[in-house]
């Protein structure tokens, strides 16, 4: 019993780890696109958290457009995915941190997520709860590849010799 | 010794040899990537920094470094209105309360401190919101900054298009009474780093959404015209 559903797993969680892998690197090359055309945009959204000081603040918010990009184009390549992946859910855990920190200080801010200036539109109410649950949602991808991270299509597999469906 | 080992004996070996090999080389693949990723931050920080730096230190005369005041500077309410030219609330507020500011200016009740923010380039595929800021400051150079900022709301672009052309920004200050500098002025951006400098100074000021009014230094609520009279008549001393 136990044999078969190891060998099922180790059969299936290639393809689960390559699907992750996608979604993960689609969304950090989405987010990185929209906000790299504007860093000054980019610093505001981060600026408007109040949590970082001045010169992190900068620091953090026009790096992390290009950040974004890089660590999205690796994942969706499959390079390196293991750090790919604890990089990404460190950022994701601090994106968690920093809306959670909002919510409850009160603030009225956009979470600048895919690029604005962290500025509401008109009329427009804050949405904490939704973007925390994105977040965790993409916080369990990026904890799955840490745990797995052997995949279909990824130039690791390639590279390192590493056989999607070896153990780890 | 060595060649008396059994057979299994080495080849368990090579396999470790070759484990542990496996497990270096995805060490150093893990380690390039994460500083591929800090590299391409610093990066981006680095070209944000250049990009900031050459920025002209003008101010328009006429203006402040946080923006373009308009009334009496003895007025007892100051009222700080933050818009940018990309804003459709920002023009319905204009177009809602814009007269109504004027009456309180005019009566020398009110003086207004304008604060022509660039939030929203990314509206545009021109930077519309910088380039419209910066023109407000030849505006206010040309003393027409009421007559530009009414004028520009009402002829507002729609948002994901190409921003008002350069030629039209000067049409409009001309319109409204500006000198023959205007236009030598908005050509050449002269108040691009005056624009930047007023929008990173009302980011800094937690200013996170236009239009924001504040009636001395408090966050109007209720911007319509009744609103803004109550909110005035509240902050004026008796």
């Amino acid at each position: 019993m136990m044999t078969v559903e190891t060998g099922r797993a180790a059969a299936v969680l290639p393809w689960v780890a390559t699907v992750a892998r996608l979604a993960l690197g689609t969304v950090w090359v989405v987010a990185g696109v929209l906000k790299i055309g504007d860093p000054a945009a980019s610093v505001r959204a981060v600026r408007a958290y109040q949590l970082l000081p001045e010169p992190v603040v900068q620091i953090v918010g026009a790096g992390l457009p290009a950040a974004e990009l890089v660590l999205g184009v690796l994942l969706i390549t499959g390079l390196g995915v293991r750090v790919g992946a604890v990089l990404s859910a460190l950022l994701l855990a601090a994106f968690v941190v920093g809306i959670a920190a909002a919510w409850a200080r009160g603030l009225r801010i956009d979470c600048g997520c895919f690029g604005s200036g962290g500025e509401l539109g008109p009329g427009q109410e804050p949405s904490y709860g939704p973007e925390l649950a994105r977040d965790a949602g993409l916080l369990a991808l990026a904890g799955l590849l840490t745990w797995w991270p052997r995949s279909r299509f990824a130039v690791d597999g390639w590279l390192l010799g590493t056989n999607a469906q070896e153990r780890r | 010794m060595s060649n008396r080992r059994p057979k299994a004996g080495a080849g368990k070996m090579m396999a470790a040899q070759r484990g542990s090999e496996k497990r270096r080389s995805a060490a150093l693949v893990g380690a390039a990537v994460a500083v591929l990723v800090v590299f391409a931050g610093a990066i981006g920080f680095g070209l944000y920094q250049a990009q900031r730096e050459p920025a002209s230190a003008a101010v328009p005369p006429g203006a402040t470094e946080q923006g373009i005041p308009v009334g009496s500077p003895d007025a007892p309410v100051t009222l700080d209105s933050y818009i940018d030219f990309q804003c459709p609330a920002c023009a319905a507020f204009e177009q809602r309360t814009g007269d109504t500011i004027g009456q309180l200016v005019d009566s020398g009740k009110v003086r207004v401190i304008y604060h022509p923010v660039a939030y929203l380039d990314r509206f545009s595929s021109t930077g519309y919101s910088s380039r419209s800021s910066a023109a407000a400051g030849c505006a206010a150079a040309s003393d027409v900054f009421p007559e530009f900022e009414e004028q520009l709301f009402t002829v507002q672009p729609p948002e994901g298009g190409d921003g008002l052309p350069t030629e039209r920004l000067i049409e409009i200050g001309r319109a409204a009474g500006s000198g023959d500098d205007f236009a030598e002025c908005v050509r050449q951006g002269r108040y691009e780093g005056w624009s930047q400098r007023l929008t990173d100074a009302a980011s800094r000021a937690g200013i996170n959404a236009t239009p924001t009014v504040l009636v001395n230094g408090e966050q109007l609520q209720d911007v319509s015209p009744a609103g803004l009279r109550a909110a005035v008549d509240a902050a004026a001393p008796r």
